[in-house]
């Protein structure tokens, strides 16, 4: 029996090279994803553990509060610590840390170099004296010689910019903080820098200062975000913590070994990484779903074909049992094979990755892929599991076929279509529920993956069920459209509605998708603009080019608050703080300004009055928690630690609408957060005054600020719109793949259907169909198949956007937005693919030889 | 044995080979499947092609019906070289000036009877003549099984779609390769005096190929084939005849 699955495999290379591309692809896809990821996460692990190769020991605030969105915050230490430090009898050296949050150098233009926005930070350090404790090595450049900064505006610059920006060591170069006391200074480079063997971190701009300059920038005097300690020899790193830790006491301070910092970083890259990585794995696996329908669907063909051969070999006496295995030995083949291209084609994938993200701003040091056992294991099994599983039905089929079956001229396609709907309803209502579930109820994104999953099957099939009169009704206009040729297309797509439907349910799952994100970005925005509708009453708004997390300095509210026609400018800025516990995001502003341009909705209270002690809470929560006015509320900030807080008043539009939960005023703020940078100002102008002649003057200052951007209302939401695009058209590159393996499938069942045809299309040619017509034909009822695919995947689309957006509403999905001129270009788009897929087979159909159809039997 | 001389008259011929040559292969494994073959079919008469299996006739039929290609010499339909035609313009002759009735597989299983009787034309966009077909289906008696698939049709019913098919758009010649080869001596009687009643009532001309001499002497003449060659013709046959004649070369 083996020897007959080999040669089926040889005999029909082109349908196996079909079934084996959508293996191929969705492995490849899989294996790609983990090398990526493990060759990016063995580079961070490595540069960690270089980065604090020297460090032993760091003595750090124990204070820390847990971000909602972003990573903890951690509160700093008086920089009196080090000499305690330093007099610890297993002290070799110690050394302050300071990271100045944003530090960005401008270029001879004065533009801001780097874009924080896109993942290309703008780092700023205190360069550390001590060898051992210093990432950064100095390096001669442009044939001067590098030396440490030493005094007031001095500055090391890493050996990527200077290269990229054309800096010299002795030039000048204007660096732009985010505080208030220096929005920006001139330093002169006196060194330049490496990051190891980089030429700087991961695409990073880095300016190193003396530590009194890192914290006059930075508006932190006397106070350090941390200590590195290095241990004297034969002091073990666990000890220099014993001995640090009673030295300093337990005070607010807490003391970790040098292997536990990396161990944390490299934790946190790992986490940063998981998202994406799960990300690419969601869409391979999508992949591969659609590949296992295209598996199920040769397979089946091809058995319906050997139907009387296999019929024969039962006769002869074969059992049913090694039909079976005949079959499945055939899927396991292809699997094996189609998996190790796959594999191969991974790794061409990751390096691919990497260039991608290299192009983003976000450089991967180049070190070798880093190919671990696991990820051929995993990539392999997955490949052949996934096509020997689809294999399983057909296989099944193939062993019930009786030896009498020979005799009969042509396999018949059973139609149990009532045991068929049954459990195909059965398992979509299921699907259905657990999607509900999921979304509404336990708020849970596996069982919502589950649900969908399972809702896909439901409907694949049921589809046979509904593919003749869907066929024909999408068929109708063809007889008079195209004739005969457009007839027989309408015919051939429904004769077979099994296949149909398979066929057409690989496309489904793409198209599905696809309609689900498009309903969910055209809802969000929708609600975004109707939040900024409501919530926004200002006029012009400056907004940083990294989102939420811009950070400008306080002087350019200040300075936009006198340009004239300028009424209010009201800085907001954004910090993370926990209540009970938990860690929630708080907006801070003016609250006497507040109303010229927000509206919060006021319920309870006065907003515009807030002291400095006191929080406003939304509504939601207040009725949520049942709070009262007045009531303290247990907060810890990153600075203060805890520090109870009042309720001062109550209003509307928190975190649903698009804002917080919590606000709080600017002077508050600034007792609680040592950072006062502003993220965003508001601007309100004069009774008036015109939007086009105060916006230039606003513009002129803010140019002042690298990064910050001048928008309206208008501007606003394009700014949205296009950063929703951005993240829709990676999405949509990414379910391409879903589709492109759709379009395969759709082009095999074509091919050997065709096949199948052979004698038919030989009798068309004889009585007189051109080859013109042929071609129309197959091609009509491939457009049949893929507007079938679509409509379904439309249908479960848009159900899954209005589950999800609907499921969203207290997350600020307000609206809920069916783009139909988008979706019916889907379909369009659907069609134009069917008429791609057919284009080979209907060339191929066209060109069969008249002949065969009398000829061979 | 004697050979047909050409016809004097041009136009009454409907088809005609000259010097007709069809080569299979090279080498070693050249098949001559027609040596030289010149040959006229009158029109308004019904032929018979017989001979030996592997004799030709199969191949005779299919190059004069612009199925095929043939190797060397010329084929003509009516005064058409087809032999010189492009792909495009022998699929419209066909289509157009030729009907056909195969031994099997004569209909598309998606269409019912009616459809498949009309397919030439349908594929030309041509309406067929609504009273001819009416009475072509008449005579065929196939009027009650025209909305059937042709799965729901018998071996005979299916041959009597396929001549009404091949009639239904009058053209200049039908050809038909053994079409009773699967039937029964009742329903191939049937097909035969419709065939004949065709010629004779209504003009047609038919080119048929068989290996049954009682189907033969439907003929107007007959043509005997043995290794790609005429060897031999009889005109006004009878089935005994033919068989004498048949047993001569070894059919
Ligand atoms: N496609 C082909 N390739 C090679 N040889 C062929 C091909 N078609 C036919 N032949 C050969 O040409 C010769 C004539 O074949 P043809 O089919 O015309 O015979 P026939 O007289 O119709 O026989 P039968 O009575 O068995 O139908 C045979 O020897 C056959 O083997
Ligand atoms: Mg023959």
């Amino acid at each position: 029996m083996f020897r007959l699955t080999l040669r089926g495999l040889v005999a029909h290379k082109l349908r196996f090279l079909l079934t084996g591309v959508a293996v191929v692809l969705g492995v490849a896809f899989v294996s790609g994803t983990l090398v990526f990821t493990d060759t990016v996460k063995k580079t961070f692990d490595q540069l960690f553990a270089s980065v604090y190769d020297g460090t032993d020991a760091y003595v750090r605030s124990a204070s820390v509060v847990k971000g909602q969105f972003g990573p903890n915050q951690r509160g700093r230490i008086p920089e009196t610590l080090l000499p305690q430090v330093r007099a610890v009898s297993g002290t070799a050296a110690a050394e302050g840390q300071i990271q100045i949050r944003r530090a960005q150098y401008l270029d001879r233009k004065g533009k801001g170099i780097g874009d924080p926005g896109q993942g290309a930070p703008t780092l700023g350090f205190n360069w550390n004296t001590v060898r051992r404790l210093n990432p950064f090595a100095l390096v001669s450049y442009g044939g001067k010689p590098s030396r440490p900064p030493k005094a007031i505006r001095e500055v090391v610059m890493d050996l990527g910019t200077a290269k990229a920006e054309h800096f010299g060591i002795g030039d000048t170069v204007t660096v732009s903080f985010d505080n208030a006391k220096v929005p920006k200074d001139a330093f002169k480079i006196v060194g330049v820098a490496k990051f190891g063997d980089a030429d700087r971190p991961a695409g990073a701009t880095v300016a190193l200062f003396t530590l009194a300059e890192a914290q006059r920038v930075n508006a932190t005097p006397g106070e350090l975000d941390g200590i590195s300690v290095a241990a004297k020899p034969g002091v073990s790193q666990t000890e220099l913590v014993g001995q640090v830790t009673s030295s300093l006491g337990r005070r607010g301070i807490q003391v970790i070994t040098g292997a536990k910092l990396v161990k944390e970083q490299q934790n946190q890259i790992q986490q940063n990484l998981g998202f994406f990585t799960t990300f690419l794995l969601i869409f391979a696996i999508i992949s591969l779903f659609v590949g296992s329908f295209i598996i199920v669907n040769t397979f089946s063909i091809v058995i319906a074909q050997r139907t009387r051969e296999l019929a024969l070999l039962r006769a002869l006496g074969a059992s049913g049992r090694q039909v079976r295995s005949s079959v499945l030995g055939e899927a396991v083949l292809v699997g094996v094979l189609a998996s190790m291209v796959g594999v191969a084609l991974g790794l061409a994938l990751a390096i691919g990755l990497r260039t991608v993200m290299g192009a983003f701003g976000f450089e991967v040091p180049t070190s070798d892929l880093v190919v671990k056992p696991s990820t051929f294991v995993i990539s392999i099994v997955l490949g052949v599991v996934v096509t020997f599983a689809s294999a399983l039905l057909p296989a099944r089929r193939a062993a019930r076929i009786a030896p009498m079956a020979a005799l009969r001229d042509s396999a018949v396609e059973s139609r149990r279509l009532g045991r068929r709907t049954a459990i195909g309803a059965i398992i979509a209502v299921l699907g259905a529920v657990l999607l509900f579930v999921g979304l509404f109820g336990a708020s849970n994104i596996q069982l919502v993956g589950v649900g969908v999953f399972g809702l896909f099957i439901g409907v694949a099939v049921l589809g046979p069920v509904i593919a003749r009169p869907v066929g024909r009704a999408l068929g109708a206009p063809l007889p008079r459209w195209r004739g005969m040729p457009g007839q027989l297309a309408r015919e051939n797509a429904v004769r077979n509605p099994r296949r149909t439907a398979s066929t057409a349910a690989a496309l489904m799952i793409g198209v599905a998708l696809v309609g689900l994100i498009t309903i969910f970005a055209s809802s969000l925005k929708a609600s975004i603009s109707g939040q900024i509708d409501q919530a926004f009453r200002g006029d012009l708004v400056v907004v940083g080019d990294a989102g939420p997390g811009s950070s400008f300095s306080p002087a350019m509210a200040e300075r936009i608050a006198k340009v004239p026609g300028v009424a209010v400018a009201n800085p907001l800025r954004f910090g993370a703080f926990e209540v009970n516990g938990t860690g929630q995001f708080l907006l801070a502003s003016r609250p006497g300004e507040l109303n010229r341009v927000f509206d919060l909705a006021p319920k309870l209270g006065d907003l515009t009055t807030l002291q400095p002690n006191q929080i406003a809470v939304s509504k939601k929560v207040f009725d949520d928690k049942h709070w009262k006015l007045g009531q303290k509320l247990r907060t810890k900030f990153p600075e203060q630690g805890a520090a109870p807080v009042t309720i001062g008043a109550v209003f509307g539009r928190g975190q649903r609408e698009g804002l917080s939960d919590y606000f709080i005023s600017l002077d508050g703020f600034d007792t609680r957060f040592t950072q006062h940078a502003d993220s965003q100002v508001y601007i309100a102008l004069d009774r008036g005054a015109s939007i086009k002649e105060v916006r230039p003057k606003v513009e002129a200052v803010a140019k002042d600020f690298p990064g910050a951007k001048v928008n309206d209302i208008s501007g606003l939401k394009a700014q949205f719109e296009t950063q929703i695009n951005q993240i829709l058209g990676l999405v949509f590159a990414l379910l391409f793949l879903a589709i492109f393996i759709a379009l395969l499938g759709i082009m095999n069942t074509l091919l050997l259907s065709i096949v199948e045809r052979t004698r038919e299309i030989g009798l068309l040619r004889a009585v007189g169909m051109t080859r013109r017509q042929v071609r129309t034909s197959v091609r009509w009822e491939s457009i049949i198949v893929a507007v079938f695919g679509a409509l379904l995947g439309l249908v479960l689309g848009i159900f899954f956007g209005w589950a999800m957006v609907t499921a969203l509403h207290d997350e600020g999905f307000t609206q809920l937005s069916i783009p139909a001129g988008q979706l019916v270009l889907v379909v369009v788009f659907a069609a134009l693919a069917g008429v791609l897929a057919a284009a080979y087979p209907a060339r191929r159909a066209s060109r069969f030889d008249v002949l065969d159809a009398i000829s061979t039997d | 044995m004697s050979t047909p001389a050409a016809s004097p008259r041009p136009e009454s011929v409907a088809a005609r080979a000259v010097n007709a040559s069809k080569v299979y292969g090279e080498g070693e494994a050249e098949v001559r499947a027609l040596d030289h073959i010149s040959v006229d079919f009158a029109s308004h008469q019904f032929t018979a092609i017989m001979g030996p299996s592997g004799s030709g006739k199969s191949t005779l039929l299919h190059c004069l019906a612009g199925l095929d290609r043939v190797t060397e010499g010329q084929v003509f339909i009516g005064d058409v070289d087809i032999s010189a035609s492009s792909e495009k313009q022998l699929t419209l002759i066909r289509r157009d000036r030729i009907g056909f009735v195969f031994q099997s597989f004569n209909l598309i299983p998606t269409l019912n009877a009616a459809e498949n009787i009309t397919l030439p034309m349908a594929l030309a966009g041509r309406k067929p003549d609504q009273a001819w077909m009416d009475s072509i289906v008449a005579t065929l008696r196939i009027g009650d099984r025209l909305t059937h698939r042709p799965s729901e049709l018998s071996g005979g019913q299916q041959q009597r779609v396929a001549v009404a098919r091949a009639l239904v758009s009058r053209p200049d010649l039908i050809f038909a390769d053994e079409p009773t080869g699967n039937l029964d001596s009742r329903a191939s009687a049937e097909i035969l005096n419709f065939m004949r009643a065709a010629v004779d009532d209504l003009g047609q001309t038919i080119v048929m190929v068989t290996h049954d001499p009682s189907a033969a002497s439907y003929a107007d003449r007959v043509v005997f084939l043995a290794d790609g060659t005429i060897v031999d013709e009889m005109l006004e046959p009878s089935a005994d005849g033919v068989l004498d004649r048949l047993k001569q070369f070894g059919g």
